[in-house]
Order: C-alpha cells, then structure tokens, then sequence
C-alpha cells in the first residue's frame, strides 16, 4: 500500500493536521495494561510489532513531508536545534549511513543510494532531492552530516557519545520534543539529562537502563515507547516556546478536550554505530487525539483507566494537572468496564463511529 | 546479550605473513557488502572439525570502512588442538564457515587528543582496525609495536599503509629495553592508551600509566568480554512439566524458548525484570542488573536471559 | 522548594588531592584557601596553586617556577581562566586539577579543562563563597549572573523565570523558566533561597 502523503498540513496556527484511519490503527499505542508506571520497558528494535509503525527501522508515514517542512520551519527560527559536539563528527557519518541505508532498504519507492566507492548518491523523491557526495567529506554536502539526513526523516535524534562508562548526549536534532531543551542539555550525561524525571530515578529505572546501552551491540538495536500528552497536534512543544504553546492547556473544555487534547507517544530506538562507538536514540513523536483513540474498543478503555489512576507525581511532571480530569470524565462513559487483554494492538482493523 | 545473527562468511583468500601468522580475508556467502564492522570489534567463529565444534573469537583487522572483506589474522600456537590450529591447518579458500555478527567492547575514545596504541605481537590486530579509522578520521596517533626480531619485517609490512599518518615505532629489544615509563610520561593531556597483546603487557601499561597519574578511563584494554555462557545444566520447568538441557553457549531463556515454552521477557540483557521467574530448587548463577543484592542473595528469583545455575540443576516455577 | 529532587544538580566535596598525581594544580576565586574547602590531612603545599586578588595594581606575574608549593595571584577570575587555557596546552597526562570557589567559576574552569583533554576524573571541586546561581533563561538565551531568589526577571525578555535546579554544566547555569508562561500573571511570590 503506497502512503499518500500529506504536504499541507500544519502543527501550529491552523492545525490542519488529520489522521486516516489507517494512521489512527498504525499509531504506536504506549500502554501494554491498564495501569502505568516507569519501567526498564526495553526490548529488541527488530521489524514487526503489534502495529505497523514497527515495521522499520526509521518510520515513515502520511506525514513524512508536512514534518519535514515543519521541522525546515524551526530551524529557521531556531537554528540552534540542530548541534553537535565537534567530536562527534565520526557519529555523524555513521548516523547518515546507518539511516540512508535502512531507509533505502525499507522504502526503496520513495528512497535509493547508490554508492562508487566513496562518492554516494542519495535520492529523496518526496522531498525531491537528488545529492550527490564523498563520503567522510563534510564539504560535499549542504549542511553537516547529521543535521543533512535528520532534516530528512521524521521524529527527533541525539547522538550519545560512550565514555567512562556513561553516555553524553553530545549531539542533536531536535523540534518535536515533549518539553526539554536542548540547547540547555547539550553535553549532560544520561543521568543528568533524566534529573527532573520523578519517581523514576528513586525506582533505579535509568541506573538499569544505562547498564543495559552501554553493553549495546553494532546490528542489535533496542526501542521503547514513552508518552505524555499535548494540547493541539503541536509538534515544537519545546520549553523555548513554552510562552507560545503553555497557554494552550488553559483552553481546554468539556466541549472540545476529546479534540484538543493528544496522546503524544515516543517510540525511542537505540543503535550502536561501528567507527565512533556512540549511540543514535531517536525519539519519532506520534500525536493522536483523544476523538481518534476512542475509535478503537481497547484503546479507549485502557486510556481512561491508565488516566484515572495516574500517579500524581507523573501527572504533575507531565504537565496534564489543568486539564487530566476533564480527559478522564470524558473517557469514563465511554469505559463498559469489560477487561482488556495485555499488549498494544488495537486487536481490530475497523474503527468505531 | 544474545546474538543478533549470524553471517555466513566465504573464505576468500589466505595469505600466509609468518610460518605461524595467516591472513584469512572473508566475503559474505551470498553476495553483497558485510554490515559495517566496528572500529576495534571482533566476530567469532565456529569452526568445525568432524564432530567437534569450536567458537573462537578474533579482531578484525580490516578497517569499519572495508565492507567487502572482513579480516583476521590467527597466529598458530605450538601445541594447539584449538581453533586456531585448525583455521591453519584445515580451512581452505572457498570454505563456508558461521560468523557471528562483529561486537566490540574495545573502542576508540571520540575526545582523546591523541591516541597512544601498543600491540604485543599478535595483539597487533585491534591495532590495525584501529589504523585503518584513524587514518579515514585524521585522528593524531602513535603506535607502538612489540615484536620478535623474525617477525618485525611483518609487521612493519601491514603497518607500513598508516606511516604517513601515524607515528610508528617497531621494538625488537624485549619488553626490558621499551622504555613505557617515558613513553607514557611525556604524553600530552587528554592522550588515550590503547593496549592489547600478552597479559603481561596489558597489565604493566595499565599499572604503569596509573602509577604515573593516568585517570583509569584513558587506558583501554582489549577484552572479548565477559563469557555470556557457562557450564551446561538442567532446567526442570515445573508448571509446564518439561525438562530443558542448558548448553554452554546458550542462554536459559533461548533453551526455555526453544522447548516451546513462552516466557515472559523483555530486553533480553538483564536490565527489565520481565522475566524474573522464582526458584523453587537449586542455586542461582545472577548476572543481572534488575535483581537488588539482597534478592540475589535470596535465590528466590532468578532472570531467565542472562542468569545461569551454579550448579547441575534448577526447578523454576514455569 | 529548596530541594526540587533533581539529579543533575552539581554535588561537590572538599578537595582530597590524589595520591597518584604526577602534579597538581589548584585553582582558588580568592586570595586564599578557605579551609573549609580541604578535606582532612589534604595539603595545598603539594599543590602549585593560583589565587585571585581582585587588585589591579598587581604586577604581571614574573618568570615563576611551575612547581608544588609556588601561589601565584591573579588580578581576577577571567585573569586566572585565560591563562588556564595556556598553561593546560602545555601539560602532560598525570595532572589533576583542583578548584575552589562558586558555582560558575568551578565550571567555567570544568569547561576550559574539558576542551584542554581532561575528564572528570582528573578533576576534583568543591564549593565555596556564595551560593548565588548563574541563570540561563531558556526562552532568550540571556544569562543573568548572582541571582539569590526563587523566582527572577529576565534581562533580556521580561519573563518571570522560575529558578529550577537543573544544572548545566556546559553553560555553568541553571535553567530559568517562565512560570507563569499557562495563565499569564500568576507570578508567585519570589523567595531568597541562594545567598
């Protein structure tokens, strides 16, 4: 089935940005049971999932182009988004290879690279770019490395840099983030990053989560999904703007919330790159709304029990305090109460109403 | 953390460089280009020898851009019965044998200023990967190699490519005469050491550059890692009413899995907790992350994807 | 408020010295060391050690030996870290650094070492002097140095900033942001909290 993409629609102002039912069933639903709370919820990144954004090793969707186009947008206004540590120069040509490579291989339609010896030809035919360049010179190509293949594929990427048993994110792209700087977080390492996040750092989630990346192998790439929610499909949710983008979560109402509130889910995938030893994580953000999710049996009521009983402390760092309960009244008529079953399939091909 | 796949190498071409050192040089089974290896990695080998069955790991010599071929170079050693000693005396050109896919827990540190590499005789080969990439990068770098007077025009051939980049230094006098003390001292900061060869060398760079203030974070050491498996043994799954031979180089979840029995897991490498499984008898190998020092002590748990038994038998709950 | 529960705010110690140290180096925001700031049995004679006088009549440092024991004074903080940078470009691996004072000193000077080849391993800080922050307004980028309350004006673009804990190294600050950036004007009211 060839993706009819969306070059139009918008994350800001007008909002135009719309789901087909094929996106709403693909969408990366975040909560395996009923209830939720931090976990090491690491598994092998390999191709099949329970729904089809797990189908490759960098997703593309119906809204490839308009993100591209947003993300285009951000870093004009912004282009400090985009920066990498002058060591990591090295991670930088392995990420372009490493995603030139999986999407030419998972989207050969819209994607193809062809290589004579060190001089590649890259091929993007929906954003219709055709390159050009020596592999390992930075002066072949219009921008960096890292930031010329990240303008190209959705969600956001940092590149981790390995070194004294610790991981620093020493590298990045980054315009649909849920609420971080990165500008501000720029040579943290993982434990410092993850600082603010509560209940977690006491659980020894991120102690685990780090044993576990540092061990991780060339070839062997891991993912989770994380979420949180978003008033609007907005994509730069970034505390730069928080000032633009804040008061959207005072406009909330029992008319509109099943419309304006989003579940916001990362699908966070890890891979170990050969010559520099650092670690690409990509953070691909899924925006659906509550209208959307409620389309799907399981979906809906697993969304309002998970909501209904949130931890506090997540629910306040989530930013959701203004507007959770008006989400949870919402979802609770639509809950018959009937038990769900473990995982996050939709466990249907037709959506409700 | 379990392999992700195997590749199936051809031997393309053998090149012997000393009466104890071959080159053997692969190229994937089924055409194509090899994934990219990474800088200092390694792959493992099984080997084959009538009923017998070896795994043996080697570095890569070929650089990470060299997707062609992957190389390795295996010295004999006298008196061997091992893998080496069949590589040599068995294997030809044209053999198809199992690769594991290329791993690596010996890399190059992407803020070093500079890059000091040792090699101790056949521990020349991590170095040579290592070459290769800093002379694709221009990464500033000095090696020095150790070598028996007979082998020294050997070496100075495979490291004569990287002499226009790299300082390098062949010593013949015996580890007595190679002043590491000095070598080590006059470093500039943020310099990086990279040692691999006999134990004795690694641990005498490694005391040496401590001794002289070096932080424990820029001396690096080859390593093929810890071993992932163990003795065999026997896991009885109660609940399921099945018995499971554990082999050596095989994970308790990958035997539970392979019996047919699903067990719950998650990340495969001891940090999720998913598949913590109880343990009704017997003593309890932990290797994991996820277990606090006081379950571990209990062995009323054990995680199913890297812990082993300590002894011939476990009965879980399962 | 005032433990946010935060990880990446800097913890420090006194300074211990390292026994397997070819040489030492200790920097100190002041003109001299605050004894508070060694650890028990540490001693500065093993250490050549650069102060700041804050003086302006002070001569050019003359020909001087790098050597332990030897206190050279610097006319102030940015006197001392420029010629940190030159003097780290010259060094041999076995050097420790060492240095006392406030927050943005201690990584400002984390930074210049950083770039000079050093990892966190051969360094060693402790924190002393006052404890007002650096802040980094993350909205305008504008760094507002010496602030001691909990909630702060921004320089450059007039927000009300809430002072978080979260550090970063890199900028020697921490983040300031609006808080009143959902419901414009509830600004609470500001606490003295770093003095």
């Amino acid at each position: 089935m060839t993706v009819q993409f969306k070059p139009t629609e918008t994350f800001r102002d007008t909002f135009t940005y719309k789901k087909s039912a094929e996106d709403i069933l693909r969408f990366p639903f975040p909560f395996p049971e009923d209830e939720y709370m931090y976990s090491v919820n690491i598994e092998p990144h390999v191709k099949g999932g329970p729904t089809a954004a797990f189908n490759a090793a960098f997703d593309i969707d119906e809204h490839y182009v308009a993100e591209c186009r947003e993300r285009e947008r951000v870093l004009k206004e912004d282009p400090k988004r985009c920066q990498v540590l002058p060591h990591m120069l090295t991670a930088e040509w392995d990420a372009l290879e490493l995603i030139m490579e999986s999407l030419a291989v998972d989207y050969p339609e819209h994607f193809s690279l062809s290589k004579a010896g060190d001089v590649w030809t890259w091929v993007n035919r929906p954003l219709g770019l055709h390159q050009t360049f020596t592999f390992g010179k930075v002066e072949t190509l219009p921008y960096g490395p890292f930031e010329y293949i990240t303008r190209q594929v959705q969600g956001d990427f940092t590149l981790q840099d390995q070194r004294e048993d610790m991981l620093y994110v020493d590298g990045g792209m980054v315009t649909t983030q849920a609420d971080w700087s990165f500008e501000f977080n720029i040579g943290m390492s993982f434990m410092e990053w993850h600082g603010p996040v509560p209940l977690a750092n006491e659980k020894g989630v991120f102690e685990r989560a780090l044993k576990y990346l540092l061990r991780l192998q060339c070839g062997q790439p891991v993912r989770r999904l994380n979420w949180t929610m978003t008033i609007n499909p907005r994509l730069d949710t970034s505390p730069e703007n928080y000032p633009v983008w804040g008061p959207d979560r005072t406009t909330v109402t029992p008319e509109n919330v099943g419309d304006k509130v989003h579940l916001r889910v990362e699908l966070q995938t890890l891979f170990r790159l050969p010559r520099s030893n650092a670690i690409l994580f990509g953070i691909r953000c899924y925006l659906t709304s509550v209208n959307d999710l409620v389309k799907v049996p399981k979906w809906r009521r697993r969304l309002h029990r998970v909501l209904r009983d949130l931890h506090p402390a997540l629910a306040e760092y989530k930013g959701m305090p203004r507007y959770r309960q008006m989400v949870v009244d919402y979802l609770a008529p639509m809950d018959d109460g009937v038990p769900t079953t473990k995982g996050i399939a939709p466990e249907t091909d037709r959506l409700d109403g | 953390m379990t392999a992700a796949g195997t590749l199936s190498v051809r031997v393309r071409e053998i090149t012997e460089l000393a009466p104890t050192l071959k080159r053997f040089s692969f190229e994937p089974a089924h055409g194509g280009e090899f994934p990219t290896a990474p800088a200092g990695g390694h792959v493992m080998l099984t080997l084959r020898d009538g009923g017998r069955v070896m795994k043996n790991a080697y570095s890569l010599v070929s650089a990470p851009a060299q997707r062609t071929r992957y190389e390795i170079i295996v010295r004999k050693v006298a008196q061997s019965r091992g893998g080496s000693a069949f590589l040599h005396a068995k294997v030809a050109t044209g053999d198809v044998l199992d690769m594991a896919m290329p791993s690596c827990l010996f890399s190059l540190a992407s803020t070093a200023k500079k890059h000091l590499l040792i090699g101790g005789g056949i521990g020349i080969t991590p170095m040579l990967s290592f070459l290769g990439e800093l002379k694709a990068r221009g990464g500033r770098c000095e090696m020095h190699q150790l070598s028996s007077v007979d082998e020294a025009p050997v070496f100075d051939r495979l490291l004569a490519p990287f002499g226009d980049d790299a300082e390098i230094h062949i010593h013949t006098g015996g580890r007595a005469a190679f002043d590491l003390a000095g070598l080590l001292a006059r470093q500039p900061l943020g310099t990086h050491v990279y040692v691999c060869g006999p134990h004795a060398l690694m641990d005498a760079v490694t005391s040496t550059a401590l001794a002289l203030g070096w932080p424990a974070g820029k001396v690096h050491k080859e390593s093929f890692g810890g071993a992932t498996g163990g003795l065999p043994f026997k896991a009885v799954l109660k609940r399921s009413g099945l018995e499971v031979e554990v082999k050596e180089n095989e994970t308790l979840l990958d035997a539970i899995e392979a019996a047919g029995v699903a067990a719950s897991c998650l990340c495969r490498g001891g940090a999720c907790g998913q598949c913590a499984t109880a343990v009704e008898e017997g003593e309890v190998d932990h290797r994991d992350d996820f277990l606090s020092a006081e379950e571990k002590a209990a062995g009323k748990l054990i995680m199913l994807c890297v812990s082993r038994a300590r002894g011939p038998r476990l009965v879980l709950d399962l | 408020m005032s433990d946010q529960g935060i990880k990446s705010k800097p913890t420090y110690s006194k300074i211990a010295g390292d026994k397997a140290a070819r040489y030492q180096l200790l920097l100190v925001e002041g003109a001299g060391i605050p004894s508070e700031a060694m650890a028990e049995g540490g001693d500065p004679s093993a250490f050549e050690t650069w102060t700041v006088a804050h003086a302006s009549a002070l001569p050019a440092a003359p020909m001087m030996d790098e050597a332990p024991g030897a206190v050279r004074p610097f006319r102030s903080t940015q006197h001392l870290l420029s010629a940190l940078e030159e003097r780290l470009d010259r060094e041999t691996m076995g050097l420790r650094l060492y240095a006392i004072g406030t927050e943005p000193f201690l990584w400002d000077a984390f930074n210049i070492a950083s770039a000079a080849g050093l990892s966190r391993q051969e360094m060693q800080f402790a924190h002393a002097g006052p404890k007002a922050r650096r802040i980094y307004c993350v909205h305008c980028r504008t760094m507002m140095e010496g602030v001691t309350t909990s909630i702060v004006t921004c320089k450059g673009c007039g927000a009300a900033l809430f002072v978080r804990d979260h550090f970063s190294k890199r900028l020697a600050a921490y983040m300031g942001v609006q808080v009143d950036a959902e419901a414009p004007g509830e600004v609470p009211q500001a606490e003295e909290l770093y003095k």
